[in-house]
């Protein structure tokens, strides 16, 4: 059913695979590395953002919380176990986010988890002692001899798992009550599913690839800084490129990372400052014109693309004269 | 023992008190059905039952167990199925995966949850549509297709909150005569909130009757339909003077 | 006795700051509860007010007791634009499309900034700057006060607009009920454009205000954005007066953690207010429980 999309992103991987064989410019696995991070990072978001609908723009707590886990553990336990513990901890965070927002609905929920994630930040800057406040932090090297590809290739490995898991997901009674808890959470509720429990395990999943993909990102730098690791930025680009590629699709995260990301790299080098900008402009365009992302549009166009369940901006009418006549209820902040 | 025994339950919003001190019961084999005129606390009432609000008073026994705190997740593991009156399909499922919701209460298998929904919506006569889109389909439709997810649960009572509103006439008789027939499903017994009077007196085993809040009347539909009080609650006392005479 | 003075210094200087937070909150609770959108490019609008009054003070050697004006009419143009061109076209339940339009139009305006005037810092330089008014042990710098009497008559105003006039009965209509407004002959998207104007020339105008007592770059924006939303959430979404009291309640709890804990402190403070309220009265510390 889902065939094509898993095809598809398996041509893809076997071509990330064969790449470092052809290819030894250090400049440009990291570009593809940095790629391939921010894939896993918004597949990890996906679940959380696309599949459950619940759209957060914290998810750098968990990024950040895994990078400042090997940064901070790693003096005193060996880097593999520091990374675990990152990831544990991480999973703890999401547990205590996802408890308190996750009974809010809409721009609350949202507001709630930007929140979270800038205490953290500013609980990073403000303990030097501890986390180096905002000089930063030195993180070791997890693969000191052939470094930049040792890195490729774990982190493409990490988007290779993260895709799996979604794969997986999509197929899963898991999956179903995630997505019907996006379409309707009564309805959901009234069927028997334990909304708030699977929204959890969504996130403590979520999270958990985050942490991973942070400490990544943290040991390849090898000096981490919290607005680099908790910035609201970075929370905005984990959700936007799943939105821009397809939130709610198996493929969508990654066609999205692959095409702002190839995208941003080419502004950098042309444009220089003005990379941002057009990054906005691109968020704009994308809003207005392509809301179910490049592979929820394709895959309405396209039937023979199509089969999966389609993405959540899909249930609001797309875009043109806004529907006055529809009855907007008050937003209410919680669930009751 | 009834399978659904409501006691002395009071619910107040604010200043309002939407139910008060209300009991009835359902008895397994029976079709039950609550009326009464626009804001007689009808769908508080069955708001209660099925836990989307907890009551201020009373008790809510079903099937033996306490169910007065209940979450509706609870609930409907213990076996209430319950649709909705604005219909609340999963829009961007089909509608086979939306009947598919309702069996995975029972399996976390797609490949089973989907035969069993196949066998819900092959009972309510959807097998044509089972794989067109929940959004865009006709009132008929989507009302079969609450019935059909609250089916796949395999619930042992099944709540209708207003399930032919909106429907014409022929559609609603049709859907009356379906829900007869929900037995044959193993459902024991069918409990709702309705306004068209047509289906309740022809499928209804028992009629109770609630104005602002109370319960003003109980029995079986003939006896209940002719009480002054009853007709006193919709109609306004005028119809009552005028019955006297 | 000794705490007393800073202590009523910090209480002071927390009013003054306070009113100004008062007037950028209720600009984006006004956005908020007409048109339920979650503005995050209030900051943005903030800033583009601060760097227009500044650039007027620069070459036009306007003072920016007078620019921060025509900053707030340069902004509800922008701001009606942005409306009209691009957010009306989104349908309001899609809260999250509207959540990354905004941020995109944030981005494009602090990058714009960014590449026309450059990160530097700059900071107003005038004979007034220095001045402080003297009462006893207590001190408060001339500028803020002129500011805070001005965010005070502006917000004021904003108020008596929203509340007494035709516009804002209009515009209160249609926040109760999108649906019937326009039966009643109100024309919903100029409403709507006019009112998002609004909430940005108050943000603008507080950026002017702004501008004599803080220091001026283009990601100045970022922080007002998420502090406005504190207060409004605190405030109750949607309600103008509650905005206002949240924003001065913030600025006199910013001001003493300030004092008594350091500068690096306030902020978190601020959002560990803003997590608690959501937690527990979500709909508001002033704010109504709507059933």
């Amino acid at each position: 059913m889902k065939r094509p999309q898993v095809m598809i992103g398996a041509v893809i991987f076997l071509v990330a695979l064969l790449i470092p064989v052809f290819l030894r410019n250090d400049y440009f696995l990291q570009v593809i590395f940095r790629l391939f991070l921010f894939a896993s990072l918004g597949l990890a978001w996906n679940l959380v953002g696309g599949y459950a609908g619940q759209l957060s723009l914290g998810h750098a707590a968990y990024f950040g919380v895994g990078a400042y886990g090997l940064a901070l553990l790693s003096p005193s336990i060996s880097p593999l176990p520091a990374i675990v513990a990152g990831v544990v901890l991480a999973m703890i965070s999401a547990l205590i986010i996802g408890s308190v927002s996750f009974r809010l609905r809409g721009p609350y929920f949202c507001l709630a988890t930007i929140a979270f994630t800038e205490v953290l930040r500013l609980i990073a800057k403000n303990l030097p002692n501890v986390t180096g406040g905002d000089v930063g932090t030195p993180v070791p090297s997890l693969f000191p001899r052939n470094t930049m590809v040792s890195f490729y290739y774990a982190c493409v490995g990490l988007t290779i798992v993260a895709f799996a898991l979604s794969y997986w997901v999509e197929r899963s009674r898991f999956g179903y009550y995630l997505m019907a808890i996006r379409e309707d959470e009564d309805t959901a509720l009234s069927v028997g599913v334990n909304t708030a429990r699977v929204k959890l395990w969504a996130l403590l999943l979520s999270a958990a690839i985050s942490a991973l993909a942070g400490a990544l990102y943290a040991s390849l730098f090898l000096f981490i800084v919290p607005d680099q690791m908790f910035g609201v930025e970075v929370s905005v680009e984990i959700a936007i490129l799943p939105m821009l590629g397809g939130a709610g699709t198996l493929l969508g995260p990654l066609v999205g990372s692959l095409v702002l990301e190839t995208a941003s790299e080419v502004f950098k080098n042309i444009f220089k400052e003005a990379h941002l900008l057009i990054y906005g402009v691109l968020v704009v365009l994308v809003v207005l014109f392509l809301p179910e992302g490049i592979v929820g549009t394709l895959m309405r166009k396209l039937s023979w693309f199509k089969s999966a369940p389609p993405t959540p901006f899909a249930s609001t009418p797309s875009p043109g004269p806004v529907e006055e006549s529809k009855r907007v209820p008050l937003p209410q902040p919680t669930s009751e | 023992m009834a399978l659904l025994e409501i006691k002395n339950v009071s619910k107040r919003f604010g200043g309002l008190k939407a139910v008060s001190d209300v009991s009835m019961s359902i008895e397994t084999g029976e079709i039950a059905f609550i009326v009464g005129p626009n804001g007689a606390g009808k769908t508080t009432l069955f708001n209660l039952i099925t836990g989307v609000h907890q009551a201020d008073a009373g008790q809510i026994l079903f099937d033996g167990h306490d169910i007065t705190r209940l979450s509706p997740d609870r609930a409907a593991k213990l076996g209430i199925g319950r649709t909705f009156q604005i219909v609340k399909p999963l829009r961007n499922l089909t509608v086979l995966e939306n009947t598919m919701l309702g069996a995975f209460l029972h399996t976390s298998s797609p490949a089973v949850a989907e035969r069993e929904a196949a066998k819900v919506l092959q009972f309510l006569g959807m097998t044509k549509a089972m794989h067109l889109p929940a959004r865009g389909m006709g009132l008929p439709m989507m009302k079969r297709l609450e019935i059909a997810r609250a089916l796949a649960t395999k619930p042992k009572l099944i709540l209708l909150d207003e399930v032919v509103a909106g429907l014409p006439t022929s559609e609603a008789l049709k859907l009356a005569d379906l829900l007869k027939r929900l037995p044959e499903w193993g459902i024991a017994a069918i409990g709702g909130v309705e306004h068209v009077m047509q289906v309740v007196m022809k499928i209804a085993d028992l009629v109770v009757v609630l104005d602002h809040g109370v319960k003003i009347a109980e029995g079986k539909p003939q006896d209940v339909v002719h009480r002054p009080e009853v007709i006193e609650a919709y109609l306004g006392p005028k119809y009552k003077e005028l019955l006297k005479k | 006795m000794d705490w007393f003075y800073p202590f009523v210094q910090a209480i002071l200087n927390g009013i003054l700051t306070g009113a100004l937070y008062a007037l950028i909150a209720m600009g984006m609770a006004l956005i908020f509860g007409v048109m339920r959108i979650v503005n995050f490019a209030h900051g943005a609008f903030l800033m583009l007010g601060m760097y227009a009054t500044w650039v007027l003070f620069e070459y036009g050697h306007v003072n920016p007791y007078l620019g921060f004006l025509i900053a707030g009419v340069l902004l509800f143009a922008i701001g009606a634009v942005v409306y009209a061109g691009l957010v009306r076209h989104i349908p309001v339940q899609a809260e999250f499309m509207i959540i990354l339009l905004t941020l995109g139009v944030s981005l494009i305006s602090v990058d714009s900034v960014l590449l026309i005037f450059g990160a530097d810092y700059h900071q107003l330089n005038f004979a007034l700057l220095g001045r402080n008014f003297r009462m006893g042990q207590i001190s408060l710098n001339a500028p803020w006060v002129i500011s805070f009497g001005i965010a005070l008559l502006a917000a004021a105003g904003l108020y008596i607009f929203v509340m007494r006039t035709m516009f804002g009965r209009a515009a209160r209509a249609i926040a109760q009920n999108a649906y019937s407004a326009p039966l009643m002959g109100i024309n919903i998207h100029r409403v709507q454009a006019v009112t998002f104007g609004l909430g940005a020339a108050a943000a603008g105008m507080a950026g002017g205000l702004l501008l004599p007592v803080f220091y001026l770059y283009p990601d100045v924006g970022h922080l007002f954005n998420l502090k406005s939303f504190l207060m409004v959430v605190m405030g109750g979404m949607g309600s103008i007066e509650g905005a206002a009291a949240a924003g001065l309640a913030l600025g006199v709890i910013e001001s003493l953690t300030s004092l008594y804990w350091g500068n690096e402190w306030a902020l978190v403070v601020d959002f560990v207010i803003f997590i608690l309220v959501l937690s527990l009265k979500p709909s508001g510390i002033f704010g109504s429980q709507r059933a």
